[in-house]
C-alpha cells in the first residue's frame, strides 16, 4: 500500500492529463484548470515544509555553534521580520515597511548579483578562448564575430554585421532545432517512464 | 584581479559617456485622419455560421463573402462588425457586438467565456443569431444575418492528430524494446563522457574527504528537466552511499525538496546504508533565483565540494554557479535542456550533457533493461525522422516545389 | 598584522564611511520631513553597503558578503511566503472556499465556484504535512505522487508541438530556391543577403545542420566511419551555435554592470 497507491495515483493522473490534451470539451478544460490550481495550493503546504527545513537547518547550526552560525541568526531573523510585516495588517504586500525592505535591500542585492555575470563572463571567456582544439577554436571564432558586431570596427563593420546576423539566423537555427527535437523526444520518454512506473525512486522505499 | 579593474574602468567610461551624450528626442504628433462622410457600403453576402471546431463548446465560426465595396471606391469598407443575439427579431439594443474583422477578412471566430456571470459569456446548446455589417468611414451597411446556430462541445481535437500518432508510435516502440530487453537482448549505447565522469568524480570526492554538491536547477517539480534530474539524483545518491561520502542538495522549491529527500533516502536505502542519510543534507533555501544562487555560491566557497553536479532547468544563474565552482576547484558536470544556457556550461564546466543527453543519463547510470528500452525507442524515432526528412526533401527536389504537402499541416482531409 | 586584526580595522573603516555617507545623504535629502531624509539617507547608504559587500565576493569570501547573503536569503524566503499566502491562499483558495473568510480578507466570494472540489487539494496538502511526523510520514508520498503524475502527464503531450513537431515540420525547406538551371545559377552568383546563392547555401546549412545534429544525439551507434563524420559536423554546428550565443550575451551582461556602476557613482556619489 505504501508504494502501490502512489503508483496508481501517478498512472491515473498521468494518463488523464495526457488524454486531456486531445479533448477540448468544457469538462476537460475545467478538469485541467482544477489540477493546475490543486498543484498550486498543495505548493503552499509544501512551503510550510520548506520554511520548516530552513528553521531546522538554521537552528541546528546555532545550537551546535557550527562555523558561521551567526549568519543563520541573520537569515532567520530577516525571514521572520519579512513574514511579520508581510502577513500582518501592516498592509500586506503593499505595506510601507514591507516595500521599503524589498526595494532597498532585496532589489539592490539582486541587481548586484546579476551584474556579477559581467565579471564571470570575462573570466569564462579568458579561460575558454585558448583554442586548445579545433572544436574550441570554432566556438572562439563564432563568439568573437558576435562580440565584434557591437563595437565600431570601421570598414569591417558591415561585413562582420552581415556574417554575425547570418550565423544567428542559419547555423544557430539548425543546431537549436536538432537540440529541441532531441529534448522533445527525451522529455516524452522521461514522462512516459514516470507514468508507467519505470522510474519510481521518488516514491521512497518501504 | 587586473582584468577586473580593467573591466570596472571600461564600465565607468561607458557610464560617463552615456551621461554626457544623453539626448531627448521628440515625436511629431501623428496627423489626424480626416473623416469624410460617405454613402453606406454594400453589405457582405452569404453569411454562414457554424459551431467552432476543436473548442470547449463556447465558440461560433462566422463566415461571409466580402462586400463588393471591400477595398474599392468612395464607399470603401474599412472593417466588418459582427453582432450576436438570442432571437432573430431582437431589438437593436439587444444585439451585442462581439468583434470586428478588418477589410479583406472573410471570417471571425466568436470565442465566448464559459462562465454565465462573465461579460463575454456564450451559451452552449442555445440558438444564437448573427449579423455582419460592412463598415465604411462613419457609416455602415445594412445587416447580413444568419442563424440559428448552436455551440457544442468537441471530444477530440483533430488538429492534434500528429501528436497522437507520435505518442502511439513512441509507445509501440518503447514496449517493443522493453520486451526485447527483458528477453536479454544486448542493447548497445555509446559511451557518454559526462556520465562516465560521475563515477570518477564521486571517487575523487571520497579520496579528498569532501562532499558532492548536487544542484537540481531552478525549476519546479512541473519541469521535465527537474524530473529527469531526480532520476539521476537517486542513482548518484546510491553511489555516494556506497562510497561512504556525503552530499549536499540545496533546493529552490519546497516540493522539489520533498521529492529530493525521498529520492536521496531511497538511494541510501538501495545501497544498504539507510542510517547514513542525513535529513539536513537536502534542504530548502528560498524560492527565488538569485537568492538561491547567492546561497549556493556561498556553500560552494565554504564547503569546497570536490564535485559539483548541475542537472536540470537553469537560467542566467548557470554561469554564476559554474564560475564559482571553478574558483573552488571542483570538478563540474552539468546538463540542461535550455539551449541558451548550454554555452556557459560548455565553457565553464569539465563535462556537459547537452539537451537530450540529460534525459538519457538515468538509463546510462542504471543500465536497467526498461530504461535502455525507452532510450532505444528515442533513437529509433530519431532515425525515422531522419529518413523521412531525407526522403521527402529528395522527393521535393525531384518533383518540384510545393508538391509534397507537409504531413503536419492539419487537417488534410 | 593578523587577519582578525585586519578584519576589525576594515570593519571600523566601513562603519565610519557608512556613518559619513548616512549623515551626508540625510543632509542633502529633498523632503521637508527630517525623519524621511534620515530614513532615505540610511536606506541608500545601506543599499550601497550591500552592493559593495556582494562585489567583495569577487575578491574572496568575507564576513560582509556572508552577512549580505544571509540577509538576502532570509528576506527572499519571507517575501515568497507572504506572496504565496496572499496570491494563492487569499487570492485563489479563500474566494472559493468560504464566504466569511472572503469577507474577512476583503476578496469577492465566488458564488458559482465548485466549493467542494477545492477541499481536495487541502486534503492532499495536509497529507503532505504528515512528513513532519515520522510514523505516518509515508502518507506524504500520495501527495507527491499526485504532483509527479499530473506534471508527467502534462509534459507527455504539451510540449510535443513546440519542441518536436514544429521543429521537424519547419525543417522541410526547399533546398534549391528559385532554381532556373546550373547556367543561370553560375551567371548570377552574388553574396547579396537576399540573393539566390545565399538562400540556397543557408537552406543547405540548415538541412545538413539538423541532420548532423540529430546524428550527434544518436546513442545506439558508436560515432565511427561515415556516422562519425556526420556526428563531427554536428558538433561543429553546435559549437558555432554556442559561440554565437555566448558572444551575443556578453554585451547584455556588461550592461547589467553598467547599471550598478550608475547607481554607485550616480545615485550615491553624485558624480554622474
Amino acid at each position: 500500500m505504501k508504494r502501490q497507491i502512489p503508483l496508481v495515483l501517478v498512472f491515473v493522473f498521468g494518463v488523464l492529463l495526457a488524454i486531456q490534451y486531445f479533448v477540448p470539451s468544457e469538462a476537460s478544460q475545467r478538469g485541467y484548470e482544477f489540477v493546475l490550481d490543486w498543484i498550486t495550493i498543495i505548493g503552499i503546504f509544501a512551503m510550510v515544509l520548506g520554511i520548516w527545513s530552513q528553521i531546522h537547518v538554521g537552528y541546528n547550526k546555532i545550537k551546535h555553534r557550527s562555523e558561521d552560525w551567526q549568519y543563520s541568526v541573520v537569515t532567520l531573523v530577516s525571514m521572520f521580520a519579512m513574514m511579520f510585516f508581510g502577513l500582518s495588517f501592516f498592509g500586506g504586500l503593499h505595506g510601507t515597511i514591507f516595500r521599503l525592505i524589498y526595494n532597498n535591500v532585496f532589489i539592490p542585492i539582486q541587481a548586484t548579483i546579476f551584474s556579477l555575470l559581467a565579471f564571470y563572463i570575462a573570466s569564462a571567456s579568458y579561460r575558454a578562448f585558448r583554442a586548445r582544439s579545433a572544436v574550441s577554436t570554432v566556438l572562439l571564432v563564432a563568439a568573437l564575430l558576435l562580440m565584434l558586431r557591437v563595437i565600431p570596427t570601421g570598414p569591417l563593420a558591415d561585413p562582420i554585421n552581415k556574417i554575425g546576423n547570418w550565423m544567428l539566423l542559419v547555423p544557430n537555427l539548425a543546431a537549436k532545432r536538432a537540440i529541441l527535437i532531441g529534448v522533445g523526444l527525451g522529455g516524452v520518454a522521461t514522462a512516459l517512464k514516470i507514468v508507467l512506473g519505470i522510474e519510481r525512486s521518488y516514491l521512497g522505499k518501504d | 584581479m587586473k582584468y577586473i579593474i580593467l573591466l570596472f574602468l571600461t564600465c565607468l567610461t561607458l557610464c560617463l559617456s552615456q551621461a554626457i551624450l544623453a539626448q531627448t528626442a521628440s515625436l511629431d504628433p501623428p496627423a489626424e485622419a480626416a473623416l469624410v462622410p460617405s454613402e453606406p457600403p454594400a453589405p457582405p453576402s452569404n453569411v454562414r455560421v457554424s459551431d467552432l471546431p476543436n473548442d470547449d463548446g463556447h465558440g461560433i465560426q462566422v463566415k461571409w463573402n466580402l462586400s463588393p465595396d471591400d477595398g474599392a471606391g468612395a464607399k470603401s469598407v474599412i472593417s466588418y462588425d459582427i453582432y450576436r443575439a438570442d432571437t432573430p427579431d431582437a431589438p437593436d439594443s439587444l444585439w451585442k457586438k462581439v468583434g470586428t474583422a478588418v477589410l479583406g477578412i472573410k471570417s471571425y471566430a466568436d470565442k465566448g467565456e464559459r462562465d454565465a456571470g462573465s461579460r463575454d459569456y456564450l451559451p452552449k446548446h442555445t440558438n444564437l443569431y448573427y449579423r455582419v455589417y460592412a463598415v465604411g468611414a462613419g457609416v455602415r451597411s445594412a445587416a447580413a444575418a444568419a442563424g440559428p446556430v448552436q455551440a457544442t462541445d468537441d471530444w477530440f481535437n483533430d488538429m492534434k492528430v500528429p501528436e497522437l500518432v507520435f505518442c502511439v508510435v513512441f509507445l509501440i516502440l518503447t514496449v517493443r524494446f522493453i520486451n526485447m530487453a527483458k528477453k536479454g537482448a544486448d542493447l548497445y549505447v555509446r559511451p557518454l563522457a559526462g556520465i562516465e565522469a560521475i563515477d570518477e568524480a564521486i571517487g575523487r570526492a571520497t579520496e579528498m574527504g569532501k562532499p558532492i554538491l548536487y544542484v537540481l536547477g531552478i525549476g519546479t517539480a512541473g519541469d521535465i528537466a527537474t524530473i529527469a534530474s531526480f532520476t539521476v539524483l537517486g542513482r548518484v545518491a546510491r553511489k555516494v552511499a556506497e562510497y561512504q561520502t556525503s552530499m549536499i542538495v540545496p533546493c529552490i522549491d519546497p516540493v522539489v525538496m520533498t521529492i529530493a529527500q525521498e529520492t536521496v533516502k531511497t538511494g541510501y536505502a538501495d545501497a544498504g546504508r539507510p542510517d547514513a542519510y542525513k535529513e539536513d543534507s537536502v534542504y530548502y533555501v528560498t524560492s527565488q533565483q538569485f537568492p538561491y544562487v547567492a546561497a549556493v555560491n556561498g556553500t560552494i566557497l565554504r564547503e569546497k565540494p570536490a564535485t559539483n553536479i548541475y542537472l536540470g532547468y537553469f537560467a542566467a544563474e548557470s554561469l554564476l554557479l559554474a564560475e564559482t565552482g571553478v574558483l573552488a576547484g571542483s570538478i563540474q558536470i552539468a546538463g540542461t535542456d535550455q539551449v541558451s544556457q548550454l554555452p556557459f556550461f560548455v565553457v565553464a564546466c569539465d563535462y556537459t550533457l547537452l539537451g537530450e543527453e540529460l534525459y538519457a543519463a538515468s538509463a546510462y547510470l542504471g543500465r536497467e533493461p526498461l530504461l535502455l528500452g525507452t532510450l532505444k525507442a528515442q533513437d529509433y524515432l530519431k532515425a525515422i525522422v531522419l529518413v523521412c526528412m531525407i526522403a521527402l526533401l529528395a522527393l521535393r527536389v525531384i518533383t518540384g516545389a510545393d508538391v509534397i504537402r507537409k504531413p503536419f499541416d492539419m487537417p488534410w482531409w | 598584522m593578523t587577519s582578525k586584526m585586519a578584519m576589525r580595522i576594515l570593519t571600523a573603516i566601513v562603519a565610519l564611511i557608512f556613518l559619513v555617507s548616512w549623515i551626508t545623504k540625510s543632509g542633502s535629502g529633498m523632503s521637508d520631513s527630517s525623519f524621511t531624509n534620515v530614513r532615505d539617507g540610511f536606506l541608500i547608504t545601506f543599499a550601497v553597503f550591500l552592493t559593495l559587500s556582494i562585489f567583495s565576493f569577487l575578491y574572496r569570501d568575507n564576513p560582509f558578503y556572508k552577512f549580505a547573503e544571509s540577509l538576502y536569503v532570509g528576506i527572499s524566503a519571507g517575501y515568497w511566503m507572504c506572496y504565496g499566502f496572499w496570491s494563492t491562499v487569499v487570492g485563489n483558495f479563500v474566494p472559493r472556499a468560504s464566504r466569511s473568510l472572503s469577507e474577512f480578507f476583503h476578496v469577492p466570494y465566488q458564488e458559482h465556484a465548485d466549493h467542494i472540489l477545492i477541499y481536495i487539494p487541502i486534503i492532499f496538502g495536509l497529507i503532505l504535512l504528515t512528513r513532519l511526523l515520522p510514523k505516518i510520514g509515508w502518507l506524504s508520498r500520495w501527495s507527491l505522487a499526485f504532483i509527479i503524475g499530473a506534471t508527467a502527464g502534462l509534459n507527455l503531450t504539451r510540449y510535443l508541438r513546440s519542441d518536436f513537431i514544429s521543429q521537424v515540420s519547419n525543417s522541410f525547406i526547399p533546398l534549391f530556391v528559385d532554381w532556373k538551371g546550373v547556367g543561370s545559377f553560375i551567371s548570377h552568383i552574388s553574396l547579396a543577403a537576399d540573393g539566390q546563392f545565399i538562400a540556397i547555401l543557408s537552406n543547405w546549412v540548415i538541412f545538413v545542420g539538423v541532420m548532423c545534429g540529430l546524428v550527434y544525439f544518436f546513442f545506439s551507434k558508436e560515432h565511427k566511419g561515415a556516422f562519425g563524420v556526420a556526428s563531427r559536423i554536428g558538433i561543429w554546428i553546435l559549437m558555432i551555435t554556442f559561440g554565437a550565443s555566448f558572444g551575443y550575451t556578453v554585451m547584455g551582461r556588461i550592461s547589467l554592470l553598467v547599471g550598478r556602476i550608475t547607481f554607485l557613482f550616480g545615485d550615491w556619489l553624485k558624480i554622474l
